[in-house]
Order: structure tokens, then C-alpha cells, then sequence
């Protein structure tokens, strides 16, 4: 027994001695461990290839790559050649998309619609069932599908060419420097050009960006891009509202010059909002800037769209899907349920009236900005919905709780109008629409790409705020100066 | 209706300004003003003993007391608490630590010198700011969050200053190196430490860019002012700079190795890497590292971008852009390449 005590000793007494002696030899190590490992690494990998691995004929680069990139960064060609190709992604997502979405809307809003409307009267459904089913869910469902699907088919794929091609990396290289200065990465143009056709796609495409801190700065500022939902608000507004001050015969450019506009305000706002959030808040997160420029090769194609449509496209829509039905849900329900005399919404409407003035819109659109959350798509159809059901017009749209669009801007204009609409609301629900809080698509892609709750509420809180700060001083100065 | 919306956004708006302003001096203030703790007056007591102990300073009641800018009496019976802790003794008028208090010491040093490290490789807070922050964080971490935070950076042996982090078991070497002053002209010497207070000095010599781990070479040493050359410019340094550096002397040709950057090789010209500058830290060097760039490889400048900053650069097969800032911490042999 006192035997075994004496070697336990000894055995502990064994212990303290070496870990000691480590404790000491430690310090002889340096400091410079992962230095010496990566370099010893690199020069065992240097030996190897250099012993099995031979190059036929020149290791330079082809000269095709190198020509083609002297004129990519050439000073007088650059910028142009950016301007010029992005322009035509964007034209033929725009026109192209046209056709296959009226394809889609007669399809599932002007056939599929009524047919299921038929249906439920057909079985005997009780009224309010068959509204929230069809007239609610069902129809925020096909136009989120009808509106976002087709655009996003192009110019995911497209844009997708782009970068397989190698010229994304190249547009990024040139602008860099614009982005630096904003404490930004160049990658932040790709998910900026990205954002134009879907902020949550944007969102997704921030892994490009490796430096924690300007992923986060490209993630907090895509919503000043315009996704493609925002797009026909900006170009009906402007067409309505500013369009129609100038003669007709300008009356299309002066609209188009208004869009182009608020486009540049909110790239303008991008590059503000990031400065200041690489001098506030962003400031202590490690940073870092590499920019990979592949070799040129061939796209592939098929490949391309397959994983374009089926990364990008099919996750965003169907998360957009999965949003717009409970939004679908809301908005038929807020309008048929009533209280006393009124449906909730126009007590909701009544209650955001004070707040909207004061920044120049009212409260039909804060309403529908609330309940309209799922999707940019749909706001425009649950705007026009509520001020009918407000104003209690009668003859317009389809009925409480049922979104619609009128097929002439003349006849939007007119509903608008006599909402209580003024240049003053059209302005300002440009610039609303520019700056206000993403999506509850892209908020849910900006919590599953930084799994953090406070990135997320930040997300949607600096542009709401933005946007309200923004539109009571248009306001001000409109009442001030006007 | 009016009044409650002004509430409303009033509380929003200092909700927001909450979120958004966390590290504004005005909240730091506010928290920095538990300071008068006498658990945090004890350790910064300890911590200033254990200083004087380690570079051979003595240490004395009035010593103390400027330290931690108490009166006397305040630091008298601070002192007479540490003895009844069993802490510290005195010797004569001097003040040493005990056993018990060496240990006590070296773990608070252990937190503040890893919370350095740990500001400077992973994130970008700036080097004026390490040590402020280290000081807060030096009396809330627990042993055992010091050995976690230790892990996670590769358990470090030195902080960014170039002092060496206590290890866990409390064991510190002895203190290497020379002041500058004591080097001669024309002599090589890579600089050890750099001493981070007072801060106003300390901005100075990051101003100059002289780090733990640069190579400089003694140009002139004069009775008030040294001027050390650093990548082929002259650095004037008078006496209460220099007197802030501890460096070793190394052998001449590694001065030759730290004249050159990335930065200056000019289009479709090669370069030897020969270094990485030890002002580039953390997941900046590891990145570079990563990319292939470590001694001896081959870089060629390829094309600027349409700006002229970033510059890409073919590295190992690859064409990598780099910004003009981080170029300038890849150091190049003087020789130009030969393939």
C-alpha cells in the first residue's frame, strides 16, 4: 500500500516535470508556427510537382486571355464596355420577360381563377372559405409566381453566362476602386447588378465576397438595388405621375429619365450607407480583399441554366411562394373581417393616415407595405385594392380583398387620383419603394446566411428608416418651398 | 393621436440609436465607470508590481500611486489589503509580490495579452485602441475563457507588442533584446518590442511604421536622435521614441530582404518574394499565405485595372488582384528573378 502511494507520487512528481519542461520549450518554438507550416507546405507541394509534373510548351498565358483582358481594363474601353453589356443583360430581361409573364398571368390569374372560383361555388363552399382559399391565397400565390418567375429565368442565366465566361471577376477588378473608397469590396458591383433582378438571390450570391466585413456591408445595402418586383412600381409611378407633366411627345422619356433616376439615388445610397457602415458599426470586423480573375473558357451552357434555375430561381420563388401564401391570407382577411361599421383595414388605414401624411404617402400604402411584405410583386395590386376599398368606390376592381391591376395607366391613374393622390405621394412612393425594408424573402435569406438576428433586424431597420427619414424631408421641403 | 406617434418614433429612433452606436464613447464611458471596483483596483495594483519586478524597476508606494492615479493614503491601504491577501510583501520601501500574487499577476497579464492578440489578428479594431480594450477585458475574462480564447488563436506566445503572453501555468521568459540606443551605426537589428504606452508615443512609432518583427538599419545615432533606415527610407527618432524599442541585432542580409515591395514591381515584371511584413496579421496574413505567397515564389505583375489600383499578378499559375495596400506588405528580394 505505502508502496503504490510512493510510486503515485513519483508518477505525479513525473507529470509536473514535463509539462514544466514543455512549458519552457514552448517559448523556443517562435512565434512564427503557422508561418513555417505554410511555407513548409508550399515547398513540399513545389517539390512534388516540379519532380512529376511537366508543361508542354509555354506556361504564359494564352495571349487570347491577355489581349482580351488589355481591352477589358483599357482606360477609355473599360467602363464603356461594362455600361454597354449590362445594358443589354437587363433589356432582354425586361422585354424578354414581358411575354412569357402575360403567358403566365392569362394562364393562372385570368383563367385558373375564375375557374376555381366556379369550382367553390360549384361545391356548395361557403363564401368566406373560398375568398381566403382563392381570392386570398391562391391569388398572391400566382402573381408572385406570374410577375417574379419569368425575369428571373433570364437573367439568372444570363448573368450566370456572364461570370462563367469570366468577366463578371473583370467588372469587379475596375470597380474596386470605386468600391474601396466606400470601404467596400469590387465583388459588391456583381451582388449590386445581382440585386437588380432579385435582392434574396443577391443575398445568396454575397458568398462570393470572403472578407466577413464587406460581405456584410454588401448583404446590409443590397435593398438599394431595385429588384425586378420594385421595377414596375418605379416605371408606373413615374409614367402616372411624372411622365404626364411633360408634353406627350416626352412624356416616355421623361419617365424613363425619372426610373433611371431613383436608380441612381439608390447606387448613390449604396456607396453612403456602406462608407458609414465601414466607419460605424462594421468598423472592428476582419477584413480582407482577394479577386480571383479565372482564365476565359467557353461557357457551358446547359449548365449553366440548369444550375441557374434551379440554385437561384426554384429556391427564391419557392421561398417567395411559401411567404405569399399566410401574405395572401392577411390580405383578404384584413379586408372582409369587420369591426363595427368598417373592415380592419380601414381601421388600420385610418391609424397609419397620420404617419403616412407626415411623410407625404398615406396610409393605404404603409398598409400595403405591411401586409404586402412576402413580395415587392404584389404591392401594387393591394395598394389599388385598398384605396378602392377605402375611397368605397364603386364599379372598380373585383371586390373586398381581391387584388387587381386595371389594363390602362389612364385608369390606375384615375383610382389613384381619386384616392387623394398628388405628385407629392407619387415621388415619395418612388423613393419608399427604393429605400424601404427588404422582402420577408430576402430578411429570411439574410438570417440564414448570417444566422444572426441582430444582422437581420438591422437589415430591415436602417433602410426603413432611411426610407421614412428620406421621404418626411422631401415633404418638409416640398411644404416649405412648394 | 399626435402625441402618442411622437412616442412612438421617439423610442424607435433611440432604440435604433442604441443598435446602431454599441461602442460610442458616451456608453463606454458610462461602463468604464465601474473602475473604482477594488477587485479591478487590486489587479491593476498587482499587475503594475509585477511589471517593475519583470523589467527590474523598483517599485514603491509613490510609484504605485502615479500609476493608478490614486492620493497616498487611497494607495496605502490598497497596499495593507494586498499584505493581508498575503499578496505582496514589502521589502525595505519596496514593493514585491508574493507566490500567490506572482500567480494572480501573470493571469491577468495572460487575459490582457491574448485580448491584444485576439484585437489584432482577427479583427480590425486599431492598434491605438488594443490596449485600452485589453484593459477593460483583462478583469472579466476567467482562467478558463483565457485558456479557450488561447486555443482559438493557436495558443500565441507573443502579443502584437511583442511581449510574451504568460502561459498558462504562469510561466514568462526572460526578457530579450537591447533598447535601440544601445546598437550602434550601420548595425542590422529587428525590433522586439515595442512599448504601448504612454499612447501618444506609441501612436508615433505605428505612425512610422515600426512593428514587433520589422527590420531597420542604425543610419546615425546621436546624444538626441537616431535615424533608422526602414525599406529605403530614413526615419528620424528622437530619444523618447527610441527609448520605447527593444530590438536584437540580425545578420545585414536580412536588411536587403525588406527594401522592396509587391508594390513597386511594375508591369510584366517578375519578383522573389522574400517576406510578408509582420505589420500584416491574422486572417490577412493567413489569406496571403493561402494564395501562395510565401518566400521564394514568383510573382508577376500582370495588368492594373482600369483605376490603377487593384494590380492583378499572376501567383503560382493564378491571377490574383491585390489592392496597392496589401502589396505594400509583401516584401521582395532585391534581386530580380532569373526565370
Amino acid at each position: 500500500m505505502a508502496q503504490r502511494k510512493t510510486r503515485k507520487r513519483y508518477i505525479m512528481s513525473r507529470h509536473e516535470e514535463i509539462f514544466k519542461t514543455v512549458e519552457s520549450l514552448r517559448w523556443n518554438l517562435g512565434d512564427r508556427l503557422h508561418d513555417d507550416a505554410v511555407e513548409a507546405i508550399y515547398a513540399e507541394a513545389a517539390r512534388i510537382s516540379a519532380r512529376s509534373v511537366t508543361v508542354a510548351g509555354e506556361a504564359k498565358r494564352p495571349t487570347f486571355d491577355q489581349t482580351l483582358d488589355r481591352l477589358v481594363t483599357n482606360r477609355w474601353m473599360g467602363i464603356p464596355m461594362m455600361v454597354l453589356i449590362l445594358a443589354i443583360v437587363f433589356w432582354i430581361t425586361i422585354e424578354g420577360a414581358n411575354i412569357p409573364s402575360a403567358f403566365l398571368a392569362s394562364i393562372l390569374l385570368d383563367a385558373f381563377h375564375p375557374a376555381l372560383k366556379q369550382f367553390g361555388d360549384n361545391v356548395l363552399m361557403p363564401w368566406w372559405l373560398s375568398g381566403l382559399l382563392f381570392d386570398g391565397i391562391y391569388l398572391a400565390m400566382a402573381w408572385v409566381v406570374s410577375v417574379m418567375l419569368p425575369p428571373m429565368a433570364i437573367f439568372f442565366p444570363l448573368f450566370t453566362l456572364a461570370e462563367d465566361f469570366g468577366y463578371l471577376p473583370r467588372v469587379a477588378f475596375n470597380l474596386d476602386s470605386l468600391f474601396r473608397k466606400a470601404g467596400a469590396h469590387g465583388k459588391q458591383a456583381l451582388t449590386m447588378a445581382m440585386g437588380y433582378g432579385c435582392n434574396a438571390a443577391a443575398i445568396i450570391s454575397t458568398r462570393i465576397i470572403d472578407s466577413p466585413r464587406e460581405r456584410l456591408i454588401a448583404i446590409l445595402t443590397n435593398n438599394f438595388a431595385i429588384c425586378n418586383g420594385r421595377w414596375p412600381t418605379q416605371i408606373l409611378i413615374a409614367t402616372i405621375f411624372v411622365g404626364s407633366l411633360a408634353p406627350a411627345a416626352f412624356s416616355g422619356l421623361v419617365s424613363s429619365l425619372t426610373v433611371v433616376a431613383v436608380v441612381m439615388i439608390g447606387v448613390l445610397t449604396t456607396f453612403v450607407v456602406s462608407w458609414g457602415l465601414s466607419k460605424t458599426i462594421l468598423k472592428g470586423e476582419a477584413s480582407f480583399f482577394s479577386l480571383e480573375l479565372p482564365p476565359y473558357r467557353p461557357p457551358r451552357i446547359w449548365q449553366t441554366i440548369y444550375t441557374s434555375v434551379i440554385d437561384r430561381t426554384l429556391i427564391v420563388l419557392w421561398r417567395a411562394v411559401v411567404w405569399a401564401v399566410p401574405a395572401g391570407a392577411v390580405i383578404w382577411l384584413v379586408s372582409n373581417i369587420h369591426v363595427g361599421q368598417e373592415s380592419l383595414a380601414e381601421h388600420a388605414v385610418r391609424f397609419l393616415d397620420p404617419v403616412g401624411l407626415a411623410v407625404g404617402l398615406n396610409g393605404v400604402i404603409l398598409l400595403a407595405y405591411i401586409i404586402a411584405i412576402p413580395a415587392n410583386e404584389i404591392v401594387i395590386p393591394t395598394v389599388l385594392m385598398l384605396t378602392v376599398l377605402v375611397a368605397r368606390m364603386a364599379g372598380v376592381g373585383v371586390g373586398a380583398g381581391v387584388m387587381f391591376e386595371l389594363d390602362s395607366e389612364l385608369a390606375t391613374a384615375q383610382v389613384l387620383k381619386a384616392g387623394g393622390w398628388t405628385l407629392l405621394t407619387g415621388i415619395n412612393l418612388m423613393l419608399f419603394s427604393l429605400l424601404h425594408n427588404p422582402c420577408s424573402t430576402t430578411l429570411y435569406t439574410i438570417y440564414k446566411e448570417t444566422g444572426s438576428a441582430k444582422w437581420t433586424t438591422l437589415s430591415a431597420m436602417i433602410p426603413l428608416a432611411l426610407a421614412f427619414l428620406v421621404c418626411f424631408a422631401v415633404t418638409a421641403g416640398w411644404k416649405i418651398f412648394g | 393621436m399626435n402625441v402618442s406617434w411622437e412616442i412612438i418614433v421617439l423610442i424607435l429612433a433611440l432604440i435604433a440609436v442604441m443598435v446602431l452606436v454599441p461602442r460610442s464613447d458616451f456608453l463606454a464611458r458610462w461602463r468604464g465607470s465601474h473602475r473604482d471596483e477594488p477587485r479591478i483596483l487590486r489587479e491593476d495594483a498587482l499587475k503594475h508590481i509585477h511589471h517593475c519586478e519583470y523589467s527590474g524597476v523598483p517599485c514603491t508606494l509613490d510609484s504605485l500611486a502615479g500609476a493608478l492615479g490614486l492620493d497616498r493614503n487611497r494607495t496605502a491601504n490598497l497596499l495593507d489589503e494586498l499584505v493581508g491577501r498575503k499578496l505582496i510583501a514589502y521589502n525595505g520601501m519596496q514593493l514585491s509580490l508574493t507566490e500567490s500574487g506572482r500567480n494572480y499577476a501573470l493571469s491577468v497579464v495572460r487575459v490582457h495579452r491574448l485580448w491584444e492578440r485576439y484585437l489584432a489578428d482577427e479583427t480590425a479594431v486599431e492598434e491605438l485602441r488594443w490596449h485600452e480594450e485589453a484593459e477593460k477585458q483583462e478583469h472579466r475574462l476567467s482562467a478558463e475563457d483565457a485558456e479557450s480564447l488561447s486555443r482559438r488563436l493557436g495558443h500565441p506566445l507573443y502579443d502584437p507588442h511583442g511581449d510574451p503572453i504568460p502561459s498558462q501555468g504562469g510561466v514568462v521568459p526572460e526578457p530579450k533584446g537591447k533598447p535601440l540606443q544601445a546598437f550602434g551605426q550601420g548595425e542590422v537589428v529587428r525590433i522586439v518590442h515595442v512599448e504601448d504606452e504612454p499612447a501618444s508615443v506609441y501612436a508615433q512609432l505605428v505612425e512610422a511604421g515600426l512593428f514587433p518583427g520589422t527590420t531597420i538599419k542604425i543610419a546615425g545615432s546621436g546624444p538626441e536622435k537616431i535615424i533608422v533606415v526602414k525599406e529605403g527610407k530614413s526615419i528620424g527618432l528622437t530619444m523618447n521614441l527610441s527609448a520605447n524599442l527593444t530590438a536584437v541585432r540580425v545578420p545585414p542580409a536580412q536588411f536587403k530582404k525588406e527594401q522592396r515591395t509587391l508594390a513597386s514591381l511594375d508591369l510584366g515584371v517578375s519578383g522573389v518574394v522574400s517576406r510578408i511584413s509582420p505589420a500584416c496579421r491574422g486572417l490577412q496574413r493567413r489569406r496571403l499565405m493561402d494564395l501562395g505567397i510565401v518566400p521564394g515564389t514568383v510573382i508577376e505583375a500582370e495588368m492594373k485595372a482600369v483605376g490603377g489600383d487593384p494590380t492583378a499578378y499572376l501567383i503560382r499559375g493564378a491571377i490574383v488582384a491585390l489592392r496597392r495596400d496589401q502589396a505594400r506588405l509583401v516584401y521582395l528580394e532585391e534581386e530580380r528573378a532569373t526565370s
